[in-house]
This record gives structure tokens, sequence and C-alpha cells, in this order.
């Protein structure tokens, strides 16, 4: 027996959800694999292997709404599952900003090829993963004073995901994508009993884009052994390098707040603030779904909403707010999206290598720990470690530190950008460097 | 047979299904099979109009072999599907089949949330009232509240667990949860707090008395903070109030006892066990037995009894936190603290509810002790690099301390540290131990899972504090 496809079984669900009483209903239907090797320390820590596939439902039933999802799709079960999801929706208050999209804003999907699925997925094998996952090891080793490594965890794995949304009031939507990722983690042992551990990462939504493994392994190897003999300095002003892996923690607290249910809530310091500036001239960043093979590419958003590329930040003045509908309708503004997808950075010209030998003492951090931010004003306090920089060289580890500040200010003291985005994440952030940065440490 | 009704397996695909688990053998298999209804229901601008659930059933097939782990899950819990996810997880062995027990035998375990009323049982209808009189009352209770948010969030998750020995548990495990945030303006600037609660209870455990408190210290928190003065910058005597500072323990030594990242030897704490850490008068356990408490089991998730782990008894680390894999390896007996997110999860060591026990000291005598430090008050997250045993907490709401008067509020702090030189440097605790009744959820390798924890007043002779000057 042939299975319902995807598509099949939302447009099912969303006849299920009209017959059993919803007006309306937005559908998503899906599934995914996910296969991943473990490898620590010379043999297999753990195989894994995950099937997953369900439902989600956004049900209109007289100007009310709930969402709901299941996985029992047995048709008694679920007949059983929306028809009570039907009826816990009519004790609610109706909310007339509670609406499907309006179906203009559907329409103008960009006709791309954004190239997310590799037809080479079903191709790797149980033996190439295992194969990889020894690899990172091995080259993980293969460093000087590799004595000092206490344990090598290694992981391979990739990923298939697919799925098909259905609103009843005219959209239809299918999408399959693919994962590679490998990844190696080093903990060394340090003088003092310390056992400080550092990974690195790469993933890639085609298997033939991957790094070869040789070079993450080595470098998760440096980056630990790198730890060593860390210590926490004094407390003062710095200009602070915040490596591009990094950086992605600091730019997300920035956008955390960027969005119309924030706004309508009050819990954004973007409040009037749209269109001005809040950052340097340098802080000049796009949301850009239709990116090929990007991490975050879409052709519609969680609301079906065809993806444009929306200006972010354009020298500093904040352009965009991520608006759904539902805000969007209740501030009266527009909808842009409901959330963010790949950001690009309109880059500088200097590497980080160049950036830090403009620096004549100062701090690189390359992680944060912890730590948060308050996106109703802004104020940040976050754990961090990194490197102290002396006449524009990497100087000696520095651990258990604090930044703090505020982001309205934090981002006019933006003064490079580097040429430099991590590509291994969809929010591509450069490496950053920002003067007058309170740190905490002794 | 309640398991039977509930899952649709029997004893005979519970067999057959370890069977092909142990098809190319391996010294242990076990089956993990969960059906988990999540509702809530949220109000926003005054009205319940939102409300979300969703419905999840799988079962997860684990073999073990030395401290290597094959596993696999299905959403079908069909024989085919079972036997499919049994030969995938089998292939972490490659010997001869080992057979499994005849007979099962379901396991006795205590009932810690015992509840009056089912989850299945009540009504939205009951809980929308409990939304609205904790909107009313927060925007009643002062004129600068302008926005509240309440959401009340109900779970009930029912687990088989059988494995190779010939051992069945079942448990069924509520969870609710309620959380207030609020949002003030005052000359001109805005502030956001909030307070929640939450345990495995039922729908009576929100009593009038529990729901003002909740309102009371959501405003008090939020007010408070137009007082705030800049945090200050660097070390000092940093005191953490009885309750919710229980956040210390979680960060800065539990999950570095947690026993995998010990027999991996990646834990500040790996060769610890019977050293002198702490001063005699702290004593830390991590305890899975508290009734109704949000990180209370019956049973963990590898069918282990669950009882009362001492991590540090009089100052000396005394135990870790073990699942079967690391019991193995110690040749010790399981903590019960195997514990998994879901049947999408292998088990991991992880905590329940993590507290110090009460010392010798009093909460006046500590304050007074300090001439220029922090209290801190209330935390929303931290975490912790186990290697190197660096840890942070984010302090939403303390006070300066001043000559050992607690004089201004400071708020938005992280604070910094390092587990084993913390541990060291605790010089006083006091008599006034607390569970905190937060909805804790703590994260570890993608998984997580409900915990709780508690504190006395104690005192740390000196932490990084993460302030800005003004």
């Amino acid at each position: 027996m042939a299975r319902d496809s995807l598509m099949d079984q939302a447009r099912n669900a969303a006849s299920l959800a009209r017959k059993k009483g919803a007006n309306d209903a937005a559908v998503v239907s899906y599934q995914s694999r996910n296969v991943d090797v473990t490898w620590r320390d010379g043999k297999i820590e753990k195989i894994t292997e995950a099937t997953s596939r369900g439902l989600g439902l956004s049900l209109y039933v007289d100007g009310k709404y709930s969402s709901v999802s299941t996985n029992d799709l047995r048709p008694e079960a679920l007949d059983r599952f929306v028809e009570e999801a039907v009826a816990l929706t009519r004790t609610l208050t109706a909310d007339p900003f509670r609406k499907l999209p309006e179906p203009s804003l559907y329409a103008g999907q960009a006709k791309v090829d954004l190239q997310l699925d590799d037809p080479a997925y079903d191709s790797v094998t149980a033996v190439d993963r295992r194969k990889k996952a020894e690899a990172l090891e091995v080259a993980a080793r293969n460093v000087k004073r590799s004595d000092a490594i206490l344990s090598v965890t290694t992981r391979c794995g990739d990923a298939i995901g697919e799925s098909a949304r259905v609103h009843t009031n005219g959209f239809e939507g299918e999408r399959k994508d693919t994962s590679f990722y490998v990844g190696a983690t080093v903990s060394v042992k340090d003088a003092d009993g310390r056992r400080p551990q550092e990974s690195q990462y790469a993933s890639s939504r085609f298997h033939d884009a991957m790094p070869p493994v040789e070079e993450i392994g080595l470098q998760a190897s440096q980056r630990a052994l790198g730890r060593l003999g860390a210590r926490k300095m004094g407390s003062g002003v710095f200009t602070i390098a915040v490596e591009n892996r990094a950086g992605g923690g600091l730019v997300g607290r920035l956008m955390g707040p960027l969005s119309a249910g924030s706004l309508q809530q009050k819990r954004s310091f973007y409040e009037d603030r749209l269109n001005t500036q809040i950052g340097s001239k340098l802080l000049h960043l796009t949301d850009d779904p239709l990116v090929v093979r990007g991490l975050s590419s879409r052709l519609y958003d969680g609301e079906g909403i065809a993806a444009k590329v929306l200006p972010v930040f354009d020298g500093g003045v904040v352009k965009t707010v991520y608006v759904d509908t539902y805000y969007g309708r209740k501030l009266g503004m527009a909808p842009t999206t409901g959330g963010s997808s790949n950001l690009v950075w309109k880059l500088g010209d200097k590497n980080q290598d160049a950036l830090l030998a403009q620096l004549k003492n100062g701090v690189l951090i390359t992680g944060f720990l912890g730590g948060n931010s308050n996106g109703t004003t802004g104020d940040f306090s976050m754990g961090v470690e990194g490197f102290r920089v002396v006449d524009g060289q990497i100087a000696e580890p520095v651990s258990e530190m604090n930044v703090s500040g505020n982001h309205l200010e934090l981002w006019k003291q933006l003064t490079a950008v580097g040429n430099d985005p991590y590509i291994y994440s969809s929010m591509g952030t450069p490496t950053l460097v920002f003067e007058g940065v309170q740190l905490a440490g002794t | 047979m309640q398991y039977f009704q509930r899952f649709g397996v029997d004893e005979t695909l519970i067999r057959n299904t370890l069977s092909h688990a142990l098809q190319h053998g391996g010294d242990h298999a076990d089956l993990f099979v969960q059906h988990r209804v999540s509702n809530s229901l949220v109000l926003e601008d005054g009205e319940v109009n939102r409300a979300y659930t969703s419905a999840s059933i799988g079962a997860g097939v684990r073999v073990i072999k030395g401290d290597q782990q094959g596993y696999a899950f299905t959403e079908d819990l069909s024989p085919l599907s079972l036997k499919r996810a049994a030969e995938t997880a089998a292939a972490i062995a490659d010997g001869p089949a080992r057979a499994v027990p005849q007979t099962f035998h379901v396991q006795q375990t205590p009932s810690r949330y015992p509840l009056k009323m089912r989850w299945e049982d009540v009504r939205a209808e009951q809980k929308l009232p409990i939304l609205r009189n904790v909107n009313a009352q927060t925007l009643g209770m002062d004129p600068r509240i302008k926005k509240v948010s309440v959401s009340f969030a109900d779970e009930t998750g029912a687990v088989l667990i059988a494995d190779s020995t010939g051992r069945i548990s079942e448990d069924v495990q509520p969870m609710t949860r309620v959380f207030l945030s609020c949002v003030a303006e005052q000359d001109g600037k805005r502030e956001t707090n909030g307070w929640n609660v939450a345990g495995r209870t039922g729908f009576d455990w929100y009593t009038t008395e529990r729901l003002d408190k909740l309102v009371k210290r959501a405003v008090d928190k939020t007010l408070i903070l137009f007082d705030a003065v800049p945090p200050p910058v660097g070390e000092m005597p940093v005191v953490l109030g009885a309750g919710s500072s229980g956040i210390l323990l979680h960060e800065a030594i539990g999950h570095g006892m947690e026993a995998d990242f010990n027999r991996k030897g990646t834990s500040i704490f790996s060769d610890k066990l019977g050293k002198k850490v702490a001063q005699p008068f702290v004593s830390i356990v991590d305890d899975g037995t508290q009734e109704h408490a949000r990180g209370a089991i019956n049973v963990d998730d590898e069918g282990n009894a669950v009882g009362s782990t001492t991590l540090v008894q009089n100052g000396i680390m005394n135990s870790y936190l073990h699942d079967a894999i690391s019991a193995k390896h110690y040749g010790v007996k399981p903590t019960g603290s195997g514990r998994r997110e879901s049947y999408q999860h292998v088990p991991q060591p992880r905590m329940r509810s993590t507290y110090m026990l009460p010392g010798p000291h009093k909460k006046d005598e500590i304050i007074s002790s300090v001439k220029e430090g922090i209290y801190c008050d209330s935390f929303s997250n931290g975490q912790v690099n186990i290697g190197p045993g660096d840890f942070t907490f984010y302090v939403t709401n303390g006070w300066l301390i001043e000559d050992g008067k607690l004089t201004k509020p400071i708020k938005d702090v992280n604070i910094i540290g390092n587990g084993p030189k913390v541990l060291e440097l605790i010089d006083m605790v006091a008599d006034d131990l607390e569970i905190d009744e937060g909805g804790w959820t703590c994260g570890k390798n993608g998984q997580s899972v409900p915990v709780s924890q508690g504190m006395p007043t104690v005192r740390v002779s000196s932490m990084t504090v993460g302030g800005r000057k003004s």
C-alpha cells in the first residue's frame, strides 16, 4: 500500500478540521530522518537513527484560535484529536486579529532553485559516517602537545526533512532539505587540574561542500590546546574583537526584540526606533531567505508568506521589523515575515588577523558562557572567554570573564567588520570589533 | 496490565522487540515507550485567546555493549516498526544473539505525585478563571503595570520501560506550570519581569494563597527594577538568597558530578571523590524523592529505583550521579539518575532536585558580615563549561550590600565563577533552606528535562560580578 504523500496528508487534515467545525485551518505535515554516529577515543560511542513524522494544525473556529500537533496519525486517533482540539478552541475568547494571512501575501514566490536538497543524500552509508568520525579523531590527535589531550569525541551525521503546508484559503507549499554535519570536541588537561574543552563543527546542505574532516579535527584540538593556562584578567574597559564563530550570540540578542510581537507587548527597545540610527555606519545587514544552499533559506515562511530579501540595518539605521500577520494586524503594520532567515553582512576588507593587528591592548572573544539580555531595556551581561591581544598579537588565554553593556550603546561602538562571515551558521557573522566595552574579571 | 491498554504493547511484543535488539549480542537492551499530552492556555491583552496542545507517542529501543550504545526509535508501535528500530539499535554489537527472559515482572514503584484529579479530567473551562483572575489581580496591584501575560500549562506523560533483565516499570508523570509576566511603565521608562510556579501536581495545587504569592512576586520584582542602580564590576562577596539560588549548585557542581563526564575524564571533578572540596558545613544532595517536586520521579528512564544522592557530605565529595552505563563502569549501584527528554533520546545521568542542606549560620548574620558585595534574589538562567569548571548564572533581581545592609536594588547582571573554587569559597550557610517551586528546565546535549533546586542563604567570599560602571 502506497503511503499518502505529505501533501495529501496535509490536505486531508485540513478537510478534517473543517468537517469538525473549524472555519479555517493551516496544516503542516512533516517527516524527517537523522542518522548520527558519535565516536570517542578509538571506538564508536553511540549510533542513533531518528525517524519522525507528524502534523501541526492551526485552527480558526468562530474567530477563536488554537495551534495543536500530534504524531499519532492513525485515522481514528487523528479524528478524535482534531475533534477535541476544535472543542477546546471554542472555549476561548474570540480574537479579531487572528486569521489566516491575506492570500496576496502568498503571491510572488521567488523563481529560484534554492538547492536545499542534495540528490546524493542516499548514497552516504553507515561505513562513510564511521570512517569520517574516526578520521576526525585521528586528525585531532595529530598535533604537537597531543599528550595533553584527555579525550576526543567526534560526530558525523546527516538529516533529511520534508514538509507540506496547506492553508484553507489557498496556500499550498512543499519543501525538502538535507543537511550534513561533522564535529570534534577535544578535552585537554591543564596543570592546575582544569580540563578545558573546545569544539569545531561544520555543516552543509550538500555532501560535496563539506570541508575535509582533517581540517575540523585539527582546529578542534588547536582550539582546546589554546585554552591551556587560561586566567581571569583585571576588570576594565577594552576594545574587543568578537570571533566570527562566536558573534552570532551577540547578534542574536540584538535581533531578538526586533519583532512586532515584542513591540506590541512593550518588550522591545526598538519602540519608536524604526528608521532611526541605533548603531554605527558599519551595522549593515540584510535578511536574505534566497541564498542558494543557505542553511535558513526558504521560498515561504512559517505563515506561507512569500520570502523576500529585507534590509534589516542600513548604515546603523533600523529598516525592518519582523512582522507576522497577527501582531501586524494588532499594530497596524504591514507583515514582513515572522522570523529571520539567513543574515548577510556588508563585509569589511580585513580578516581577523588584520583586525587584531590594529589592537594595541584588547581582548579577542572566542566564546560566550551563559548570561542574558533584557529585550525591553537592551541591558546585557554575558560570560566570555578568549585571548588578550597585545600590540596586535594574540597573547595569553583568558577565561571566567564577563562582558556587559546595553545594545543601544554597544552597536554605536562597532568600529570594524571583518571580511570573514562564519559559514556554518545562518547568522553569517564576520569578526566584529567594538571600542570601549566593559569587561569584568578580578 | 495498564500499559497494554495505554500503548497497545503486550508482553509478547516486548519480548520479541528485545530479542531483535539482542540478535547480535550486547550486554543489555531496553525498550522505552512514551505517550505524552501537553496543553497550554495563554492570556494576552486581557483575553485567553490561544491554546496549544501537543500529543506524541513513540518507542525507543537501545542496545548497550560496554559503554557503547545503539539507539533507534519509532512513532508507529506496530510489531514491524518496533522490529526495524530494534534491528537498527542492534548494529552496535557484532556477536552471537543473546536470549531474553521468558517472563517479565512489573516492578513496584513509589507514588510521589498522586493527584486528586487527573489532568485529562480537568476541562479548559475550569482553568480559564485562573488565568483571568491572575491577570485582573496583577493589573489591580499597581497602575504602573501596563501589560500582563499568563500561561497555564499541564502535561501527562505515561512511560513504560522494559529491559533484558525482565523488568517492566511504568509511571504516569504529571506536570503543571503557571507563568506570569508583566511590563510596567514609570516616567517614560519600561521594565519587564515575571514569576512562575511548577510541580508534578494537580489542579487543586493552585490555591488562592499560591496564586496571590505568584502575583505579588511578579509585580514586586518588576516595579523594584525602576529603582535599580548599575550593578558593580569585579570580584566581591556574593550572598545567595534562599530558594532559587540553588541554580549555583546546579551549575557549579551538579553537572560536573554527572558520571558520564567523569568516566570520560572530561569533568573538573573527575578525580575528586573522597576528597575535601568544601567547608564541613556544606552538604549537597540531588534528590528525586520530594513529593510533587518538578524534579521528582518514581522511577528513572532506565527502570532504576530513584533515591536521594549525596553529592557532598560535610565538605567531602561523596557520589556521582549515575546512569546504567556509568554505574557499571564504576561498579556501583545506579543512583536513579538516568533520564531522557523523550522516547527520541538515549538516557544520560541528570539532576533531579539539587539543594544544599541547612547550615549553622543565620541569614541576618550573613548579610551583616559583608562590607561591600551583592545579594542575589532571583535568576533567569545559568550555564557551565564542565571541563574547566567555569559557570555563570544570570541575576534578574538583587541588591547591593553596603556595610552589612541591603541598600539599593540591582538588575540584569551575570555572575561568573569556577565550580571547585566557588565550593571552597562558600564560607557561610544559613539554616533557612527553601526548595524553589519555579519551573526550571535543564539542558544537556540537546535534551531538556524538568528539575528543581533549593538553597539556604549562603555566602561565597568572592565571585566575579559582571556589572556596568555608570
